[in-house]
């Protein structure tokens, strides 16, 4: 049976291949990771939908891929076709490897990739219609350099419309795409010393993509402020052994996960998205929460869908999960989309305040530092309190400093009120 | 004399020329279109693809008749008034030759009737009624078509030997009838003549009539030729012919042996050749290929900058509506854009019993160019519709690409086939794929199911055929 790359969900229909997991000949079961696919969301593994023998690789890392594409043919059996032959640029593990090829998106690699696109038998036309074939001719444009996106290959407007824009964008880079690079001036620091160099991986690249873009294009402003979580540690202390028993660790995520929400629902605008053509804002009536996980590879942000309808032990039980798939890197594409706002935690590690980046289309991320007890006023007396540090960075486009000053005085209140019922199991 | 002056001279209104014209002056040029014939049209209409269809249509009613006797309805024999049915013909004739007229005045398009001549690259000479005109050309286009190939040896001048053109006119109902050449015109004015009571005998050079359709598609007419023919005979050779009293004496070559047989008349219909004798070609810088067809690029120029040509005397395939979609090319090529004809579908229909259309990539060339393809097939006897009326011999099937699962080619075999490749040729020009067919409600009972149930016979769940393997 022919593999082809399935369908990734809403929004996108296409990313390139960052490294095969299997060469052929490998016999794979239902499940096991085939490649890994890296969009502008994050790099997911694409698993195999049967078992079998994996014959006649169709792709290699850097190609582009659209839904629908094969990507390789399962035979039955065990290694009955078996080639010999790799393919060079194989790397043969899931991890990313250093002398995997270096591919930025680069006009070079696309139209190298694009290049390879198949033509249909003389007399056939293009898979685009009619109309599109004579646009393209009055344009120009050479259609079989454009990858359909639709059945079959088909070109739609759509498509042209964005090889254009592409094209426009390699002729002349903008200033937000193409960071300024005057300062990129070559310096040979092994004048100094001894130096060795790696290669960036393509998530590494992907991530320093996403942040320079929120970072030049969201106004950015953190909020700093600490909540006494005195009374949530011992409520945490007191029921942890009952979550255990369930399977489930109670962290201080899990309360910031149910806190955050419940602010969310009273500060709207915190859980809402900027559309930039339409200027408008989208307010999103679901609460999403996305969560920084720092893993060996670098950070990606899982999703955990409709927190406010979950109760703590569900939270809890999922927050594990998804924690551990991220750090394995088993989390799929489409449980990386569709976040509303998000947690980045780093207490786990220490800190105290810092300054985290809005993970675009979101509007707001809150930090959390680590607990600490410190010295507070209270009653007129010092008492030793266990203190969080809170961060939230919001985009000042959308959101002001009074809204933002009350939200996260209803957060502090939130963690310091924590319902010992929510708690309950 | 003054020359008269235009941006576009058309010479030829066939389906190729008139469109051309019609389309030129609708874009705001001035047009002067050229025909010898008083009647517009071209071969097409003419002496060509609408009477060989009136005369297809008005037979097929004798044979039908006969067929329904076992649905209990039974006719005496016809009585057939040759006289009438000719001037039946004609008259749908005048009817579509004067539409042409009228639509071309309302355009403004001037007419000369009248022989066309090329006395340089920019300058037409035209013999009229009136005498000598001179039109003076920004650009040419030539559509003058084709006429009916007749080799030297069958060249007689004997009435009795006829090309489609005369075999159209209706004179007689010969008893034996002899056609040379089994392409679409000799099977077409074959299956006129056999419904009109001939004894049709059919030879082909070839292995195969229909060259050029799937030999699948091929069969059921090869079936129904085999009963309402007295022969159909392949491989064979006529090597020449002679007058005999009344008759027509033939010479056939048959496996290496020689075989004298009479016939009281004689169609030949072995290839057609353009009609560029005596045009003045020489006096431009046109070029011709060996054939003498007029060369030209994807844009139907000529070698001469100033000069297109469309339709048959440009080569190809010999169809109308080739001829059509060239005359729109050429005109907004000159109007500046860019058009071409670069992978176009091109359907071609033969309108036997039943009737073979086709488009896109076919099973054989396939193969022939080692291109994969997978073949769904579909055959009528799961339709409904072709039960209704007794004609279960069709056959509809799709050339698939395995990789990408587009629709490449369409083929359909069967009563109405060249209704229903429309569909087909759309598919292939919209780059749809077997499921977007299977994906299409098509209406019930209709011939049409018949392709969307193909496109679901290739994922193994068709409605009305079971199929013990699915796709894998």
């Amino acid at each position: 049976m022919d593999v082809r790359l399935p369908n990734l969900g809403e929004g996108t229909d296409s990313g390139s291949v960052v490294s095969l997991s299997v060469k052929e000949g490998d016999v794979i079961k239902k499940g096991q990771t085939i490649l890994e696919l890296e969009n502008e969301k994050a790099v997911a593994p694409i698993p195999s939908p049967a078992d079998g023998t994996v014959a006649n690789i169709r792709v290699k890392p850097g190609d582009k891929l659209t839904v629908g594409q094969i990507i390789l043919s399962l035979s039955e059996g065990n290694g009955a076709e078996k080639k010999v032959e790799q393919k060079e640029s194989t790397p043969g593990e899931s991890h990313h490897s250093p002398e995997a090829p270096a591919h930025a998106e680069t006009g070079e690699d696309r139209s190298k990739a694009e290049a390879a696109l198949k033509t249909p038998p003389a007399g056939i036309p293009l898979p685009a219609s009619p109309s599109i074939r004579k646009m393209a001719r009055e344009l120009g444009i050479d259609l079989t350099k454009i990858r359909g996106s639709e059945s079959g290959g088909r070109i739609v407007l759509k498509d042209v419309r964005s090889y254009i824009q592409r094209l426009q964008q390699l002729a002349f880079p903008s200033k937000a795409v193409e960071p300024a690079k005057p300062a990129a001036e070559q310096i040979d620091f092994s004048k100094w010393g001894p130096i060795h160099t790696q290669s960036m991986s393509t998530l590494r690249r992907t991530i320093s993509r996403r942040m320079h873009e929120s970072w030049t294009t969201i106004p950015h402003v953190t909020q700093f402020d600490e909540a006494d979580i005195t009374k949530l540690m011992e409520m945490r202390k007191q029921l942890s052994a009952a979550y255990e028993a369930k399977g489930a660790r109670l962290t201080l995520t899990c309360f910031a996960l149910k806190a955050v929400v419940q602010v969310l629902k009273k500060y709207p605008i915190f859980n809402s998205s900027l559309n930039e053509l339409a200027q408008e804002v989208v307010y999103k009536d679901y609460f999403h929460i996305g969560l920084a996980v720092d893993t060996e590879a670098g950070l990606i942000v899982p999703v955990i869908r409709d927190v406010d309808k979950k109760d703590l032990l569900t939270v809890a039980m999922e927050l594990n999960q998804l924690a551990e798939r991220a750090r394995d890197r088993k989390v799929t594409l489409e449980e990386m989309k569709g976040g509303t706002f998000t947690i980045s935690n780093q207490g786990g590690i220490g800190g105290a305040h810092f300054t985290p980046i809005v993970n675009k289309p979101d509007v707001a991320i809150l930090g959390l530092g680590r607990g600490v007890l410190k010295p507070v006023v209270r009653n007129k007396q010092i008492e030793q309190r266990s203190m969080l540090p809170l961060c939230l960075s919001y985009d000042h486009r959308v959101i002001d400093g009074g809204q933002a000053a009350r939200f996260v005085q209803e957060l502090v209140e939130a963690f310091e009120n924590f319902s010992q019922d929510e708690v309950k199991v | 004399m003054e020359p008269i002056k235009t941006e576009i001279v058309v010479v030829g209104a066939g389906p190729g020329g008139y469109a051309a014209a019609f389309y030129a002056a609708d874009k705001g040029k001035k047009v002067i279109l050229i025909e010898q014939e008083k009647r517009l049209g071209g071969v097409c209409l003419n002496r060509g693809c609408i009477p060989s269809k009136a005369l297809l249509h008005a037979t097929k009613l004798i044979t039908e008749a006969k067929d329904s006797h076992v649905r209990g309805i039974s006719f005496d024999s016809p009585k057939i008034d040759l006289e009438k049915m000719r001037s039946w013909k004609e008259s749908i004739l005048n009817k579509l030759g004067q539409g042409i007229s009228a639509l071309g005045q309302k355009r403004g398009v001037q007419l000369l009737t009248g022989r066309g001549r090329f006395e340089d690259s920019k300058t037409l000479r035209v013999e009229t009624a009136e005498g000598q005109k001179f039109i003076n050309f920004d650009q040419a286009i030539i559509a003058v078509g084709s006429k009916s190939a007749i080799p030297k040896a069958f060249d007689l001048g004997n009435p009795r030997i006829m090309t489609s053109r005369e075999a159209l006119d209706l004179e007689e109902i010969p008893q034996e009838l002899l056609v040379v050449g089994g392409g679409y015109i000799g099977m077409e004015l074959g299956t006129v003549y056999a419904s009109l009571g001939s004894k049709v005998v059919v030879v082909e050079a070839m292995d195969s009539i229909l060259m050029g359709a799937d030999a699948d598609l091929v069969r059921p007419v090869m079936r129904y030729a085999e009963k309402a023919f007295k022969e159909v005979r392949l491989k064979t050779k006529v090597l020449k012919m002679s007058t005999s009293g009344k008759q027509i004496k033939v010479t056939f070559e048959v496996n290496g042996q020689e075989k004298v047989e009479l016939y009281d008349r004689v169609l030949v219909s072995v290839g057609r050749v353009p009609n560029c004798e005596d045009f003045g070609l020489e006096n431009t810088k046109v070029a011709r290929d060996e054939k003498g067809f007029i060369k030209v690029d994807s844009k139907q120029q000529t070698a001469d900058p100033s000069i297109y040509a469309i339709g048959d005397v440009a080569g190809g395939v010999l169809l109308a509506h080739k001829a059509a979609k060239e005359a729109r090319i050429a005109v907004e090529v000159i109007l500046g854009e860019s058009s071409t004809f670069e992978n176009i579908v091109v359907p071609a229909v033969v309108f036997t019993d039943p009737e073979v259309a086709w488009c896109g990539l076919t099973e054989a060339e396939a193969k022939a160019k080692g291109i994969v393809v997978k073949i769904a097939k579909f055959p009528w006897a799961a339709s409904g519709r072709a039960l209704s009326f007794d004609r279960t011999d069709g056959l509809t099937k799709l050339v698939i690409d395995p990789e990408t699962e587009r629709v490449l080619g369409v083929g359909i075999v069967g009563a109405g086939a060249g209704e229903l490749i429309s569909e087909g040729v759309l598919a292939i020009e919209m780059g749809a794929t077997v499921k977007d067919l299977a994906e299409t409600v098509h209406p019930h009972p209709t011939l049409s199911e018949t392709l969307m149930e193909c496109a679901e016979v290739f994922y193994g769940h068709a409605t009305h055929v079971y199929s013990r393997k699915t796709m894998d």
